[in-house]
Parts: C-alpha cells; structure tokens; sequence
C-alpha cells in the first residue's frame, strides 16, 4: 500500500538549475546590451565650397552672425549680428529665443528658416561654446547654419 | 510484466530549457560580435549642448575626424593615421581625407572634437575637410559636427519651448 502511493503520488518539486542557468544568461545578456554612456548624434553642417563661381548677379544674402567670445569665468560674450541689428544674449537659451523672434512667421520677423546664420567664435572661443551656438540656430529652426573662418 | 509497461505508453515532451538556454547563448554572441565588429573611435570628450536639438547619426559607413587634446598639444587623427595641429599636418590631413572621399563621393565626414578645445584648434580641420572636397573634384559634401544628446528637458522648460 504504502509502496503503489509512493510510486503513484505525483511530486511537486521545483528545478532549481535550468531556472539559474537562464536567470544567468538574462543577468549577462542585459549587462551586455545596457549602455550608461550619452549617445553621440550630430548636426549637419554648411560649408563653403570652394572653386564654385558664384552668380555674379545673384543677390548675397548677408548672413545673421552669432559672435561668441572667449570665455570668462563660466559666461561668455554673445552678440547676433543683422542687418544692422546688434543684440546680446546671457545665455544659449536666450540667444534661441532672440533668434526664434528674429525668424519670419507669418508677416511678422525678419528672416526666412532658409536664411544663412553664421556662428562667428572667437579664436579662443571654447568648441562647447560654439557647438551651443550652432545648437541655438538649429533650434530655432534655422536651416543653413555654418561656421565662419578664422581672419589671419 | 515488466516494469516497462506499468508506467504506461511512453510520451513524447519537448525539453524547453535547453532549448531556451541555447537560444539566450546565441543572442548574447551576436550581440557581443556585433559590438566588437562595430567601428573603433578614439574616446572624445565631445560636446554636451543644452536642450540639444541633434539628429542619429545612420548606420553606414562615415569618415570620422578627430581632434583631442594630448597634454598641452592639440592632435587630429583619421583612422590609425594621426597629424600634428600645424600648417603641414593641416594639408596632410586634407590629403588623406580627399582620397578617401574620391573613393565614395557620397561618405559623411564628422567632426569630433573635444569640447575644451579652442575655436582655432577645430577650425583648421573644417578648412581642410573643405579643400579635401575641392581637391577631390567633389561639390558639396556632408560635414556634421558630432555631440552628445542631452539629457531630457525638464517638463517646465519643454512647456517654455
């Protein structure tokens, strides 16, 4: 009797190895694929080409210039140059914002999204800096954005 | 009868666990040859924009130039082949870069530098990415300037924006 129960009687009874095996292979497929580093992206950038002729009677616009200066201390001089206008921004969020309100929308603005800005650092401009320029532009949705050379 | 028998007819199960097993061991080696086949860049401290408005660089192949700075002198490398930070480092690099651009004229050249950098350390190369196009008979060519995406806004400045 006792027997035919212990050979009947169905045993509840949990595999503890496969289940380790695959919680391991969880823990390593996860350290293998988690990256706790800032992804690089990019911006898109104009150049001047060189050797191209240009039209001699196609009208230049003049660029918006973004000057930025060497920094001092943990600011830095910005100025946005155009057609005459001279303004200043504290800081890479304003300048956005200036340029944002420089920018046409609707009958108001002056500036099309197509019109070239120009980031104009000085030499000893840090690159973060001119790179928060350029970012400026691009959020305020301008579309032809370059650096401009350094005078000798 | 046999002992056999009194178990009753045999069944058939598929063993699942090994199965598993196998099939988690093989994602994490592709996972990990996909990785170490991937490119090889230097480590950059690239810059980190506020708000940063970037797109993702696409898979495919690019030119990768970088300028770092090595205690207190600034170097370019392309590849394994590194220039000095002057006149004659300058039109080698520009050399370098125009004939592998003449091989395909549609490569993206990105430019990661680090971001402590000064203007006139970067500059030099973006002058010679555009004479490499120029001497390369190639018209306009894709220049991007490499960053790291920004941490997500907080909710009251998305809102400002």
């Amino acid at each position: 009797m006792n027997n035919r129960r212990a050979a009947n009687g169905a045993r509840l009874s949990l595999a503890m190895t496969p289940m380790i095996d695959v919680v391991f292979l969880l823990l390593v497929f996860f350290v293998c694929t988690v990256r706790f580093e800032r992804r690089e992206e990019v911006y898109k950038l104009d150049l001047p080409v060189r050797g191209t002729s240009a039209d001699p009677l196609e009208l230049q616009d003049s660029p918006v210039q973004l000057r930025i200066g060497a920094r001092t201390g943990d600011q830095c001089a910005i100025e946005v140059r155009a057609d005459g206008i001279v303004r200043t921004a504290t800081s890479f969020d304003e300048l956005a914002t200036l340029l944002e309100q420089l920018q046409r929308r609707g009958n108001d603005g002056l500036f099309e999204p197509s019109h070239p800005v120009l980031v104009v650092p000085a030499a000893e401009c840090e690159w973060q800096d001119a790179v928060d320029a350029f970012n400026a532009a691009v959020r305020a949705r301008y579309e032809n954005i370059g650096f401009a050379q350094l005078s000798a | 009868m046999s002992l056999l028998h009194a178990r009753g007819p045999a069944r058939i199960d598929a063993n699942l666990t090994p199965l598993i097993d196998l099939a988690f061991l093989l994602i994490v080696f592709f996972v990990l040859i996909a990785r170490m086949s991937g490119e090889q860049l230097p480590a950059v401290a690239l810059p980190q924009p506020h708000h940063a408005a970037l797109s993702p660089i696409q898979s495919g192949q690019r030119i990768a130039v970088n300028v770092t700075r090595e205690g207190d002198r600034t170097v370019l490398s392309l590849g394994a082949q590194r220039f000095a930070a002057d006149r004659a480092g300058e039109s080698a690099l520009s050399q370098a870069l125009a004939q592998r651009i003449a091989r395909d004229r549609t490569i993206p050249v990105d430019v990661r530098a680090d971001r402590t950098l000064h203007y006139s350390d970067v500059q030099p190369v973006l002058r010679a990415v555009a004479n490499a196009a120029s001497s390369a008979g190639v018209g306009p060519i894709t220049v991007r300037v490499c960053a790291l995406e920004s941490t997500p806004a907080p909710a009251a400045a998305r809102a400002h924006e």
